[in-house]
């Protein structure tokens, strides 16, 4: 199988990039795949945090580039999946450290070892977008459903197709059915006129993600996590699955259920 | 003269009960570790010296000489004590005449945050916090007088003598010269007293920093 390589961006930060990378990595992982996350938020790195791996990082991005290690001795396993491994950032560098040459390169050897390359984009659209771009063949584009981040989102969609990365693919995250319903949320319809992209996924707004992101253990792990299933849904969507994309209805719980047993009565 | 020395899941018991004095425990003692593997490192030992009464120094001196092996003492077996005195009562000091010289010492009086990374080539005092994330490297000693949660690296360019001493030491990921260890995963260990990390028979040890 030709390897995969996901840039996953968004423009506006704290939309859930990293989140996204880190439970779609996960996800990928556990379906016995050989995936590889790259962080290129050089300066800011969070994805080692995210999944827990912060106190393994010895080499980063910046050290393999400039040839200070090998490829292999700054790739971080992950420490409860097999095929999972993590290039984390540096932290102590800024963003104009590596080209989008270099990132290019760093990709194309990454592919021999890894069927999925999942790169972890920074917010903004400055050079740490353009690394992050460079060298990958599909971009995930993630939006919440705020005015700011769908006009960031369809800047980023220009930018990208500028840059010759066609037909990327929208993941809506933090969505919340209940002021979908009460009109005071964009729903799905609202993006996609917007935007005009494929959906890729929609993501619940859930409270365990908060929890599972300090504790270093991706939500995907976890099978009673709502955002957890809908990211393993999008990751079986990457590898080429037909699922369906659910609307999410926030779970009923009995007062809904009686209330509605009465409307029916009547 | 044989005394026993059995493996008893992971804990070893050394039988001390025949010397009489004190000199002749630890050359018994001595004796006894040079002949042990190096796969056992780490290991918890019981010591049995029989009728004899030790003081805090003198225990004190025993823990060093396992940990000089890579030994950690469980136990203390004898017919007057039961089991190790609290350590708080310990009197003997840390030896700091055995801290390697270096003539520059940098004095930082301020927090190091995340992305920040301090480079000497002699040793340094920070007055403040190291947060995850921020990097301190010393060719020397790392004294930290406040939460060291980042990375440290002493004796960056090979000493092993260099030591990292913080008032809370719990770092992200610590190296000494070229050993690099990390806290293990899933176990939060609150320690609320002052640290000290150092190389001892080719490992990192933590150890509570008596002055």
């Amino acid at each position: 199988m030709k390897s995969r390589v996901l840039v996953i961006t968004s423009g506006k930060g704290g939309v859930g990039k990293t989140t996204t990378t880190a439970n779609l990595g996960t996800a990928l992982a556990m379906m016995n795949k050989r995936v590889v996350l790259l962080d290129t938020d050089i300066g800011l790195r969070n994805l080692d945090v995210v999944l827990g791996l912060e106190n393994r990082i010895v080499f980063d991005i910046v050290d393999v580039v400039n040839g200070h290690c090998k490829l292999k001795q700054a790739l971080i396993k992950d420490k409860r999946f097999e095929g999972l491994y993590l290039l984390p950032a540096a932290q102590t560098k800024d963003k104009t450290s590596i080209t989008p040459h270099q990132m290019k390169n760093l990709v194309n050897e990454l592919c021999k070892d890894f069927d999925y390359v999942l790169v972890d984009c920074p917010a903004g659209i400055e050079q740490g977008f353009k690394n992050a771009i460079s060298g990958a063949d599909c971009a995930i584009v993630v939006a919440t459903p705020e005015v700011s981040s769908v006009r960031d989102a369809d800047r980023i969609v220009g930018l990208l197709e500028a840059s010759g990365l066609n037909n990327p693919q929208l993941i809506i995250n933090r969505l919340r059915s209940k002021m979908v319903k009460r009109g005071d949320m964009m729903d799905i319809e609202d993006i996609l006129d917007i935007l005009s992209i494929d959906l890729l996924g929609v993501v619940p707004e859930d409270e365990s993600i908060v929890v599972s992101t300090n504790r270093g253990e991706p939500a995907v792990m976890e099978s009673s996590s709502r955002a957890g299933g809908a990211y393993r849904r999008v990751a079986r969507r990457i590898t080429g699955e037909d699922v369906p994309v659910l609307s999410f209805e926030e779970r009923n719980n009995i007062v809904d259920k009686f209330k509605q047993m009465l409307k029916i009565a009547r | 003269m044989p005394a026993a020395l059995k493996n008893v899941y992971e804990e070893m018991y050394i039988n001390l009960q025949k010397p009489d004095t004190f000199m002749e425990i630890k050359r018994e003692l001595e004796k006894k570790l040079c002949s042990i593997d190096n796969y056992l490192l780490g290991t918890r030992v019981n010591i049995d010296v029989g009728n004899k009464h030790l003081s805090n120094k003198q225990i004190r001196e025993i823990e060093d000489i396992l940990l000089d092996h890579g030994l950690h003492l469980k136990d203390l077996k004898s017919n007057e004590s039961l089991g190790l005195p609290n350590a708080c009562e310990d009197d003997k000091s840390f030896d700091f005449e055995e801290l390697p010289d270096y003539a520059e010492t940098k004095l930082i009086c301020k927090h190091l945050r995340s992305g920040q990374k301090l480079i000497t080539g002699g040793n340094v005092v920070i007055l403040g916090d190291i947060n995850p994330g921020a990097e301190v490297i010393a060719g020397g000693n790392i004294l930290v007088m406040g939460n060291l949660k980042g990375m440290a690296h002493a004796g960056a360019y090979g000493d092993e003598n260099a030591v990292v001493a913080a008032f809370r030491l719990n770092p992200t990921q610590l190296r000494i010269a070229n050993h690099i260890t990390r806290p293990p995963d899933g176990e939060v260990i609150q320690v609320n007293n002052p640290e000290l990390a150092r190389i001892k028979a080719g490992k990192v040890i933590i150890e509570k920093l008596k002055i």
